[in-house]
C-alpha cells in the first residue's frame, strides 16, 4: 500500500524536523541544572504535542480545511486577531533565535562571527522558499536533519544511568532553587508545545493533499514521529546531564552545548554538533517563516501554497519573505541568541491558551468533523492540556522573571 | 437536513472564491436590506481591509489611515459584491466575478508588479511533487 | 424605503420586548433562498435569539450545546427562534420582538 510509504517518510520527517534551537537549548539547559529530574517535562511536552499535531492535522484531512481557516471563520475577525497577535509575536522571537542558532553553528565552525552569518542565512532560507516547492522544503530540511540522531549515539556512549533517566520520566519537586527548576520545566515545555508546530502541520496537511484516507498517517506521523523526536531531544537532556552536571558547569553560551558531544565523541561529535545545529535551525526558519505566512494568509483569505509560483500569491510570499529577513536583523545587530531562545521558549508557552481552547469547540463541531469528531478520550486529552496551557498562561512570565538567567 | 444558511456561520467569514476558483479573501461584512413588510434580504458582501478593521474596531481603522499605500486602492480598497454573484456555498464560498476586476485585490496585484516580478524566480515554475 | 445594515451590527444586540424586558442577545440569523423569475434572493427567515451571546459566538453553536447539556443546571440558558416578520427592525441598533416574553416561552414550552 502506498501509504505505508507515505507513513514511513511522515515519521522521518518528524524525527528529522523535531530538534530545533529551542528544544536544544532548553533540553541542555535542563540537563545541566538538574539532571534526568527534568526530563518528564520533555515528555509531558512532546505527548500534548503529538495529540494536538493529531487532531489539527485530523481537522484538516477530514474537512479539508487548515486549523487557521476555520479558527477565522469560527471567531470571526474581531477575536481572531487575538490568536493572530499571540502567535506571530512569540513565533516571531523564535524565528529570530533559529537564526541564531544557524548562526552560532556558523561561528564555531568557521570563526567569523556570528552576526555576519545572519543575513546570508535569511537569504538561503528565503531562497529555498522561494523557489521551492513544500515536499522540498518540508521533506528536504527534515531528511537532512537525521543527522540529530548523532545525539542518540552520543548519549549511548555516556552509558548514563538509564534507570535514572526512566525515573526522571515521574515528575518530581526540586530539592533545591526552585524557581530555576519550575523556569526550566516551563521553558521545555515552551519548545515542545510551539504554536506554529501544529498550525504549520495543519497547513501542510492541506498542501500534501491529505483526505479522510490520511487519517491512520496523520495518526502514525504526529504519534510516532513525534515520540521518536521527542525521544532524541531526551538523549539531548541525558548527554548534558552527564557532561555538565557532575562538573557544575553553568550554560550560558552556545559554545559550551557542543561539549554536549564533543566529550563522548570527540571532534567528530564537535563538528557533528555543529552540523546538527546548523541543519536542525535552518530547517526551523523556513518553516516558522511559512508558518507566519499561512497564519496571515489563510487568516485573511489571500490566496496561498508554497506549490505556487510567488507572482501568484504576492501577499503570500511577501509575508514569509519579510518574516525571514526581519528576522534575522535582531542577530544581525549581535543580539544574544541564547538569552533569546530562553525568552522565545518561555513566551510561546505563555502563548498556548488561543490557539489549544478553541480546538475544544472545532474538534466537536459535527459539521466540520463529521464522524471524526473527537470522542470521549480525545476531549479529556484536549481539557487537560487546556488547563496545562492557562497553568503556563499565568506562571510562565513570573517564572522567567525569578528563575531566568 | 437543513436547507437554510445560517448567515454568521456559514457566510461571514467564509473564504471566497471567484470563478476560476481562485482565493479572493473572506467575507468582511455582509450587508442586509432591511425592508417594509418583506423578510430581510442579503444584499451585498465586503472584502477587503477597511471592512475588516470596522468590525475590529475604531482603533484598527485609525491605524490603517496611517498606511499610505491602501489609499490608493480603487473605491477605499473594499469589493462590494452582490449576493446575487454567489454560485455555491460550501467549505467554500463560490462568486461569479473575477479577481482581477476587485478592488480589494489591488494590494496583491500591486505586490506582484512592482515587487515580486521584479525579483528573479517568481514566475518560473516550481517543480513539483504530484 | 429600505435600509441597509451590516450582519456584524445586528449579531450580539440586545433584544428587548415591547415591555422593555430582555429577551436575549442575537445570535444567528437564518436565511432561505427565494425564488423569482429574475433570480435568486435570499431571505432571512429567522432570528436566534439566546442568553449565551458571546459564548455561542465564540464557541460555535455545537460546543455551546454540548456544554449546555453538561452544565444546563448551573446555567440557565433559553433560547429562542423568533420568525422574521414577528421581529421589529425599525431601529437596527435596538431589536425588538413584537411578542412578549409570556408569549414567547408559551410558544417555546409549546415546541
Amino acid at each position: 500500500m502506498k501509504k505505508w510509504g507515505e507513513i514511513g517518510l511522515g515519521v522521518v520527517t518528524s524525527i528529522g524536523g523535531f530538534l530545533e534551537v529551542g528544544s536544544i537549548a532548553t533540553s541542555v539547559q535542563g540537563g545541566a541544572n538538574f539532571g534526568f529530574r527534568l526530563a518528564w517535562a520533555l515528555a509531558l511536552g512532546t505527548i500534548c504535542l503529538a495529540i494536538l499535531m493529531e487532531m489539527t492535522g485530523r481537522l484538516a484531512a477530514v474537512s479539508g480545511r487548515s486549523y487557521v481557516d476555520l479558527l477565522r471563520e469560527h471567531m470571526g475577525i474581531r477575536f481572531f486577531i487575538i490568536p493572530l497577535v499571540a502567535v506571530i509575536v512569540p513565533s516571531f522571537l523564535v524565528l529570530v533565535s533559529e537564526i541564531g542558532g544557524v548562526a552560532i553553528g556558523l561561528q564555531m565552525a568557521t570563526g567569523i562571527a556570528f552576526r555576519w552569518w545572519a543575513i546570508p542565512i535569511a537569504l538561503v532560507g528565503w531562497a529555498l522558499l522561494w523557489r521551492g516547492t513544500f515536499s522540498l522544503v518540508e521533506q528536504g530540511t527534515a531528511l537532512l536533519g537525521l543527522v540529530s540522531i548523532v545525539f542518540l549515539v552520543g548519549a549511548l556512549k555516556l552509558h548514563p544511568q538509564w534507570s535514572a533517566v526512566g525515573a526522571g520520566l515521574l515528575p518530581t519537586a526540586p530539592s533545591h532553587d526552585g524557581a530555576k527548576y519550575w523556569y526550566l520545566a516551563v521553558s521545555i515545555l515552551g519548545a515542545s508545545i510551539s504554536p506554529y508546530l501544529y498550525l504549520f502541520y495543519s497547513a501542510g496537511a492541506l498542501e500534501d493533499d491529505w483526505n479522510i484516507e490520511y487519517l491512520a498517517v496523520n495518526r502514525v506521523t504526529a504519534g510516532v514521529g513525534n515520540l521518536f523526536g521527542g525521544g532524541l531531544a531526551l538523549m539531548v537532556l541525558v548527554c548534558a546531564a552527564v557532561v555538565f552536571l557532575p562538573r557544575h558547569i553553568e550554560v550560558d553560551a552556545y559554545e559550551q552545548i557542543a561539549l554536549v558531544l564533543a566529550t563522548p565523541l570527540g571532534r567528530t561529535g564537535f563538528a557533528l554538533f555543529l552540523i546538527t545545529l546548523c541543519i536542525t535551525c535552518f530547517g526551523a526558519t523556513v518553516e516558522i517563516s511559512l508558518s507566519g505566512a499561512y497564519l496571515f494568509a489563510q487568516g485573511f483569505g489571500w490566496p496561498w501554497s508554497e506549490n505556487l509560483r510567488p507572482s501568484q500569491d504576492s501577499r503570500f510570499a511577501t509575508t514569509y519573505s519579510l518574516l525571514i529577513l526581519l528576522a534575522s536583523v535582531p542577530i544581525a545587530f549581535g543580539a544574544d541568541p541564547l538569552k533569546l531562545t530562553n525568552i522565545s521558549m518561555v513566551l510561546s508557552a505563555a502563548s498556548l491558551p488561543v490557539t489549544v481552547i478553541p480546538l475544544l469547540a472545532l474538534m466537536n463541531d459535527r459539521r466540520v468533523m463529521t464522524s471524526h469528531a473527537n470522542g470521549w478520550l480525545g476531549n479529556t486529552a484536549l481539557v487537560l492540556i487546556s488547563l496545562l496551557a492557562l497553568v503556563l498562561f499565568v506562571a510562565a512570565i513570573p517564572l522567567q522573571i525569578l528563575g531566568g538567567g | 437536513m437543513k436547507d437554510g444558511l445560517d448567515l454568521r456561520h456559514d457566510v461571514q467569514d467564509a473564504q471566497l472564491v471567484d470563478r476560476r476558483h481562485e482565493n479572493i479573501g473572506r467575507c468582511d461584512a455582509l450587508l442586509l436590506e432591511l425592508r417594509e413588510n418583506a423578510p430581510p434580504r442579503i444584499a451585498a458582501m465586503l472584502i477587503g481591509g477597511p471592512a475588516r478593521s470596522e468590525r475590529i474596531g475604531r482603533w484598527m481603522t485609525a491605524l490603517r489611515r496611517l498606511v499610505p499605500g491602501h489609499t490608493r486602492a480603487p473605491e477605499g480598497g473594499v469589493s462590494r459584491i452582490p449576493f446575487a454573484a454567489v454560485r455555491s456555498i460550501g467549505n467554500t464560498i463560490e462568486l461569479d466575478v473575477l479577481r482581477d476586476d476587485l478592488p480589494s485585490e489591488h494590494l496583491e496585484q500591486w505586490l506582484a508588479r512592482n515587487v515580486i516580478c521584479r525579483i528573479p524566480g517568481a514566475e518560473s515554475k516550481k517543480e513539483s511533487k504530484s | 424605503m429600505s435600509r441597509e445594515v451590516a450582519l456584524h451590527h445586528l449579531l450580539g444586540r440586545a433584544v428587548l420586548d415591547p415591555h422593555g424586558r430582555k429577551v436575549g442577545r442575537v445570535e444567528e440569523l437564518r436565511a432561505e433562498i427565494e425564488l423569482h423569475e429574475h433570480g435568486n434572493d435570499y431571505v432571512v427567515t429567522e432570528f436566534h435569539i439566546g442568553s449565551f451571546g458571546a459564548v455561542e459566538s465564540l464557541a460555535g453553536p455545537y460546543f455551546a450545546r454540548m456544554l449546555l447539556h453538561h452544565l444546563g443546571r448551573l446555567v440557565p440558558y433559553r433560547g429562542h427562534v423568533i420568525p422574521w416578520n414577528r421581529m421589529d427592525l425599525r431601529d437596527p441598533r435596538h431589536p425588538r420582538t413584537l411578542d412578549t416574553l409570556e408569549q414567547l416561552r408559551a410558544e417555546q414550552d409549546r415546541a
